[in-house]
């Protein structure tokens, strides 16, 4: 598939990956022009993505550039790829278009839209590839480019870009082994295989475990995770909704499922799939029961971005035709609510100029239009009727149900999975409340509605998050993830989602008339008396960090949270505790036997040296004794 | 056995892909060099001497690797030992001339154990052009390969490194890093690897050495404050993957390690030459005395950023190729090879990681003189030319891969 440019035609490959890269450096050198030579750019990439996607529904692309050093440089597309392109180039234009009024007359501007377009590229170079060893080269850009966007920080976010470069270049590392592994054992490492490898050759096994935890890093499950957190402290709401917020999701699970069900087959190996299911859960549950009493709204958001990770994990692992779909469905719908509620956590924090929860609240009636784009994705990523997010959920929970006909472990996994809902719906309840709802301080009576750069990005967002809920069967799934997957999937649990929207929507309308018509409608306000003295109004306010702080202080949680805000479970922390203690024993130990064998040498050829050097004693009678030795021994020796 | 003089040695070079592309480093490096001396050394007493040593370790590194005879490539090693002695002891303050004498002593007498091993190899095949020897014994190759360790710095004899390098003058070291360190793997390359010696039991012991080398490099490099101990130990670790890759031999492996001495002479030189302007602006080489340089100069910062990227081998830079190779031909030969080598590069991010974080970020500590242009010139044209090399990478692969190299 070709594009024509001036009577030029190029692959279409090489214009998605080298385009928003061009037009992110002509930016960044020519920046008077920048928002012109992005736009441009981005609306391209997103015209050309669209193309391709329409193109992938019907055919298979594939486009060899060279083969060279054993290693053929692929490009191939099919349905899988093609509706994660359109997502990340949409993503890709909608961040850049926040950013534009988000990021403007900040100090760094100009090398964030830079590493925002250079993070397309790669992100589109990862899923236009169809050779684990060109995928790597790109996936090994996103490194670089994921440093220099974390530098980019409303405050000092080195700490967190060391961790992130730390912990991903890490799991590149072993995926890269696991990549040259399977290479050196099969020879093959081109999509698409002719024959899927089962898991029943222990290098084979070697082989996918590694791809794994590259795979999980990126998408950001536990215990690879940590960095999402740390940054989420110090970098801008777009860096967050764009990267671990949705590329990197796409970008992970894309890649897990690619390698999970088009080059090995885990179907057929439980131990495989239990481990996957067991990563899910715990990312599920751990996640989200630090996201509870986080006090910083992106923080908070962040922890929801590592747990929602579990769900897509847990279903891929189910091994279920049906719990694939609805991980990879989970998948998008994530990366969609969470951007949104990134995007609009954003927007207050633009107006309100904190993100602390302590410090917000009633913000509903001066942001509506933000208010409305979080209430829709905060409840879509509840796992509420009739949102995406319910239905991906229930897609997922249908496959460890059918998981159950080969295992008994099944109920943990299901437990596990609606635990984790239940205290996300209970997060989201606090976070809404904290930033929308209640008193509004002082401070913020001047704060008005965001700009509108700002709010069309979420507001699509939210849009989509409804379109992909009420009409699920008719656009997301039977266009976009059936056809992607390779396996034929049955519906067992039934679920109307046009009908259930119609029983939602007279559900709210009839509340509305009793909510209007009601008693309830008119509170009494009174001031509030403490021992007769007026309570300031502050000090009343009921903010919504408080509303769990009795989980905390339960005394067995208070001390696993303290353990956990501590670092006790950091993958980072462990790696260099672990390598600082190699080291030592390298440094301090081997490296000071070797230095001390060599000072042993040494002091040996000084006796040695001090021992001839009583032969010289300087009387003539002794040398000449020597001379006439040595000439008898030449002598005899000539003789003999 | 008659030893007659013009079957000895004569002037035997010969041009293969590997030696023009050797010489190309070679060259490249040593004119970086001499650009950045011209700048920072600012001796008066014996620059002479100084310009001399430098062209003769350029001279003797291009030597080394386009000679075919094992008598001349041993005159050019100890002309490169002699220099690197002249100039580790160049600033003459007395642990200068102790690092210097060090130096010379272990290079020297590894270097003679080594000409023991080439006499009992002539003595085996009546010649020293390494084409035509057939007939090799371990006993010669254990000595020549001690030799190869002492000026590879591979452990157990990579000790003279740490005081040479605190010593010798920045400018230099980029020279050291770049070329003299380069040649003892380049004999391996040619006499063992690409000769026809058939030992696996050899080869693997030399690429577990080599792992560990690595890995003691990698670790040491770790937990060392000082930087030009740190640029040593680092040193000794990625001469060590150099030589994996030598020493598992496939094609993936040759290649990999010919990469490895472009992108490691490319990016360590240009480290090297950055703690030089960090020492010249500051005045002080102490991780825990320098930071928050990136406020002070935002190109040294950028281009070392770059230039680590390269060492730990993320993709833009050619770096990423030559850890890639390297570890496909380790795998080549036994995964467990790869894993310790994966381990290895695990210490290399995380020493780079730690020392950029600490030197550029954090509060600003020293006091900070400008630094000269033209040495952040160097700098930055390196960083460029990995960069380039990185993106462009089809023209070294290719250029390698094609006939094997030869």
């Amino acid at each position: 598939m070709n594009v024509d440019f001036l009577g030029l035609e190029f692959p279409i490959y090489y214009v998605m990956i080298l385009l928003p890269a061009i037009a992110g450096l002509l930016g960044f050198l020519i920046n008077r022009l920048r928002s012109e030579f992005n736009l441009l750019g981005f609306f391209l990439t997103l015209w050309f993505a669209i193309k391709l996607f329409i193109k992938t529904r019907t055919e298979v692309l594939s486009f060899n550039i060279a083969t060279f050093a054993g290693i053929d440089f692929t490009f191939y597309v099919d349905s899988l790829s093609g509706f994660i392109i359109l997502f990340s180039a949409l993503f890709g234009f909608l961040i850049w278009f926040y950013s534009l009024r988000a990021m403007s007359k900040t100090p760094r501007e100009r090398v964030y839209h830079l590493y925002i377009a250079l993070t397309l590229s790669a992100t589109n170079g990862v899923l236009l590839t169809g050779n684990l060893i060109f995928l790597l080269i790109f996936w090994n850009v996103l490194v670089f480019t994921l440093y220099g966007i974390l530098l980019v920080g409303k405050k000092d976010s080195s700490f967190a870009a060391r961790k992130a470069v730390t912990i991903i270049g890490v799991s590149d590392y072993i995926l890269m082994l696991g990549i040259v592994i399977l290479l050196i054992k099969t020879g093959n490492i081109n999509f698409p295989v002719e024959q899927k490898l089962l898991l029943n050759d222990p290098w084979y096994i070697t082989s996918y475990l590694f791809i794994l935890v590259g795979a999980i890093a990126k998408a950001g499950a536990m215990p690879l995770h940590t960095w999402i957190p740390e940054a989420a402290k110090a970098v801008p709401a777009g860096t967050m909704a764009y990267i671990p917020a949705s590329l990197d999701k796409l970008l992970g699970i894309y890649f897990l499922v690619r390698i999970s069900y088009f080059f090995f087959d885990i179907a057929g190996s439980m131990p495989v799939r239990i481990i996957l299911m067991i990563i899910g859960s715990v990312t599920i549950v751990a996640a989200v029961g630090m996201a509870m009493i986080q006090k910083e709204a992106m923080r908070l958001l962040s922890f929801h971005a590592v747990s929602q990770v579990g769900y897509m994990v847990l279903g891929i692992g189910t091994g279920i035709p049906i719990g694939i779909a609805g991980g990879l469905f989970h998948m998008i719908n994530h990366a969609i609510y969470k951007a949104c509620l990134f995007l609009s956590a954003g927007s207050v924090e633009y107006r309100a100029r904190t993100t602390n929860l302590d410090n917000l609240g009633g913000l509903g009636t001066k942001m509506p239009v933000t208010l409305f784009t979080f209430l829709i994705s905060a409840l879509a990523i509840s796992g509420v009727p009739p949102l995406n997010g319910f239905f991906s959920k229930w897609m997922v929970y249908q496959g460890i149900v059918e998981f159950g006909s080969e295992s008994n472990l099944w109920p943990i996994f299901l437990v596990a999975a609606t635990f984790g809902s239940i205290l996300t719906l209970a997060s989201f309840l606090k976070i809404t409340y904290s930033l929308f709802l209640g008193e509004r301080p002082k401070p913020l009576n001047k704060v008005r509605e965001a700009r509108f750069e700002m709010v069309v990005p979420s507001l699509i967002l939210a849009l989509l998050c409804i379109i992909f809920g009420v009409f699920a069967y008719q656009i997301p799934l039977k266009n976009l993830i059936y056809p992607a997957l390779p396996f034929r999937i049955v519906e067992t649990g039934i679920w109307l989602p046009m009908l259930a929207t119609i029983l939602i929507i007279v559900g709210i309308i009839i509340g509305l008339i009793i909510f209007l018509f009601g008693t309830a409608v008119k509170p009494r306000r009174s001031r509030v008396f403490v021992g007769g003295e007026v309570l300031e109004e502050e000090a009343a306010r009921m903010t919504g960090p408080n509303f769990y702080s009795s989980v905390y202080s339960l005394d067995m949680l208070k001390k696993t949270y303290d353990f956990g805000e501590g670092g006790a479970f950091d993958f980072f922390n462990y790696l260099n505790g672990v390598a600082s203690g190699f080291a030592v024993m390298f440094k301090d130990v081997i490296n000071r036997l070797i230095v001390a064998i060599y000072e042993y040498i040494g002091k040996l050829i000084r006796v040695f040296g001090q021992l001839t050097s009583f032969l010289h004693t300087g009387e003539l009678y002794t040398y000449v004794g020597w001379i006439i030795l040595g000439g008898i021994i030449i002598l005899m020796l000539l003789v003999l | 056995m008659a030893i007659r003089g013009e079957e000895m040695i004569g002037f035997d070079f010969f041009l293969d892909r590997f030696g023009i592309f050797l010489s190309v480093i070679f060259g490249f490096i040593g004119l970086m060099s001499l650009v950045y001396s011209l700048a920072t050394v600012k001796e008066k007493g014996h620059k002479l001497e100084y310009y001399l040593m430098l062209l003769l370790i350029v001279g003797s590194g291009i030597g080394v690797a386009l000679s075919y005879n094992l008598l001349l490539i041993f005159i050019f090693w100890e002309i490169s030992t002699f220099a690197i002695w002249r100039t580790v002891g160049y600033y003459r303050k007395d642990e200068d001339l102790r690092a210097a004498t060090i130096t010379f002593l272990i290079n020297f007498a590894a270097a003679a154990v080594m000409l023991i091993g080439l006499v009992v190899l002539y003595m085996e095949n009546g010649t020293f052009n390494f084409f035509e020897i057939k007939n090799f014994n371990n006993l010669a190759a254990i000595l020549i390969m001690i030799g190869i360790l002492a000026k590879s710095v591979i452990i157990p004899i990579h000790i003279w490194l740490m005081p040479a390098y605190k010593a010798v003058p920045s400018a230099i070291g980029g020279c050291l890093v770049g070329v003299a360190e380069n040649i003892g793997v380049i004999l391996f390359l040619r006499l063992f690897t690409t000769g026809s010696y058939f030992s696996p039991d050899f080869f693997t012991t030399v690429a577990w050495l080599a792992i560990a080398s690595s890995l003691l490099g990698g670790g040491a490099a770790l937990l060392s404050n000082n930087l030009r101990n740190l640029l040593a130990f680092s040193t000794i670790s990625q001469i060590g993957f150099i030589l994996l890759g030598f020493a598992v031999a496939g094609t993936y492996g040759i290649v990999g390690g010919m990469l490895y001495i472009l992108a490691h002479a490319l990016a360590k030189s240009g480290l090297f030459y950055g703690v030089g302007v960090i020492e010249d602006s500051t005045g002080r080489n102490d991780l825990k005395a320098v930071s928050g340089m990136l406020k002070e100069s935002p190109t040294l910062g950028v281009s070392m950023a770059f230039l680590a990227g390269s060492i730990v081998g993320f993709f833009p830079m050619i770096g990423f190729f030559s850890k890639l190779w390297v570890i496909i031909g380790a795998v080549e030969k036994t995964a467990y090879l790869g894993v310790g080598a994966m381990i290895a590069a695990v210490f290399t991010l995380l020493y780079n990681v730690r020392f950029y974080h600490e030197l550029f970020f954090g509060e600003r500590l020293a006091k900070v003189k400008r630094p000269s242009y033209t040495a952040l010139a160097v700098i930055l044209i390196l960083a460029l030319v990995s960069l380039l090399l990185g993106i462009f990478f089809y023209y070294p692969v290719n250029y390698l891969t094609v006939n094997g190299g030869f």
